[in-house]
């Protein structure tokens, strides 16, 4: 609450002390007699009471009732206003340390945590790299051993073809001479050649007709 | 006397030949004999080869028994010679194949009957079929045995390339 406010409260409560002890004294004080007037009869203890109670009902009327209670609720409007503010200010100030708070301890566990991640990614790619290492040197190793296999092979193959010809050679050389002059050998040219063949087999001919008859 | 088997009688079909002509001669004389008299009579002419059998073996178709003889003769021969099979790369001439058959009956056996047959791939030479054995003198492997000469021939116009 401002102080303009208690200074009013104060004010007030001042204002109607005064106005009460204003009117307990007054039936105490002894009236100035009027020139010419007659001696007023003795005021007895009740009859001041009544009167007082006149008084205060004089005073506090409806119309000063009503005006207490409109400065009342102003008063309390305004206080009401007042510590709204305030409420908000706090409610503003509050917010505004329980969001830094917040931006702090989110800023601070979120460095946290891109600090692990960038650790587990750190670690990660060592492990990548380590295992790549590893595929290489392995498929390295392979490539060696199939490039060895593969020459092997190819030696193989090669020894393989080669002796292939070499003992396919008189077919082949024959498939090509019967190819080539295939139509042009004379039976008669071969006569020679082929009485010396069985010239030379004539044994062995000879032995096989006799034991076939 | 030794029966002669002219050269022109190369294969079991000749003979086979042989001998219906001579049925066939039996034949006209047994109806030569039925014919009645004054009917045309037409001989059956022989083949060269018939009359060149004959004429080696001094045999008169004419006479019966002679007939009879040549019959069984050539009966035997169908029966008993050996008969080996040639094959060439072409059909051979009969002049060529009367050649070889020559030298046969010259040098393995004097009544060898060939049945010649025809294999391309054979390029040169021949193969000859015996009733246990196969004699292969064709060129393949002429060449076969001949290979070390040939390859080195090849390693030689290899290595000068």
């Amino acid at each position: 609450m401002s102080s303009g406010g208690i200074a009013i409260i104060v004010g007030l409560i001042v204002s109607i002390t005064g106005l009460f002890l204003w009117l307990l004294w007054r039936p105490y004080r002894k009236p100035k007699p009027a020139a010419g007037a007659k001696t007023a009869p003795p005021v007895t203890r009740s009859t001041l009471l009544e009167r007082a109670q006149e008084d205060v009902d004089h005073i506090f009327n409806d119309e000063f009732r009503e005006e207490l209670r409109n400065r009342g609720r102003l008063h309390f409007e305004k206080v009401i206003g007042e510590n709204a503010m305030f409420l908000q200010q706090d409610l503003r100030e509050t917010t505004t340390q329980v969001n830094e708070y917040m931006r702090t301890e989110i800023t601070r566990t979120l460095q946290q945590e891109f600090k692990k991640y960038q650790e587990s990614i750190s670690d990660a790619k060592q492990l990548a790299l380590s295992s790549i290492e590893k595929t290489v040197a392995t498929i390295e190793q392979q490539r060696h051993f199939l490039e060895t296999q593969l020459q092997a092979q190819a030696e193989t193959q090669k020894a393989r073809l080669l002796e292939h010809f070499e003992s396919e050679m008189a077919s082949i050389v024959n498939h090509y001479v019967l190819r080539a002059i295939g139509n042009q050998i004379d039976l008669s040219d071969q006569l020679e050649y082929i009485l010396a063949e069985l010239e030379n087999n004539k044994k062995a001919i000879i032995e096989d007709v006799k034991s076939g008859i | 006397m030794e029966f002669k088997l002219p050269l022109g009688v190369v294969s079991n079909t000749d003979v086979s030949h042989l001998m219906r002509e001579l049925a066939a001669l039996d034949e006209f004389f047994i109806a030569l004999k039925a014919r009645k008299a004054g009917t045309s009579v037409a001989p059956p002419r022989l083949t060269r080869l018939l009359d060149q059998i004959s004429k080696e073996n001094k045999l008169n178709l004419l006479q019966t028994s002679h007939r009879k003889s040549l019959s069984n003769q050539l009966a035997k021969l169908e029966k008993s010679a050996p008969l080996l099979h040639i094959s060439f790369a072409a059909e051979p001439s009969a002049r060529f194949l009367e050649q070889i058959l020559a030298w046969l009956r010259e040098n393995v056996h004097s009544f060898c009957l060939l049945q010649v047959g025809l294999q391309p791939s054979i390029a040169a030479g021949c193969v000859l079929r015996t009733p246990n054995q196969v004699f292969d003198m064709s060129l393949r492997v002429h060449l076969e045995k001949e290979k070390a000469f040939l390859l080195e021939l090849i390693r030689g116009a290899v290595s000068e390339r």
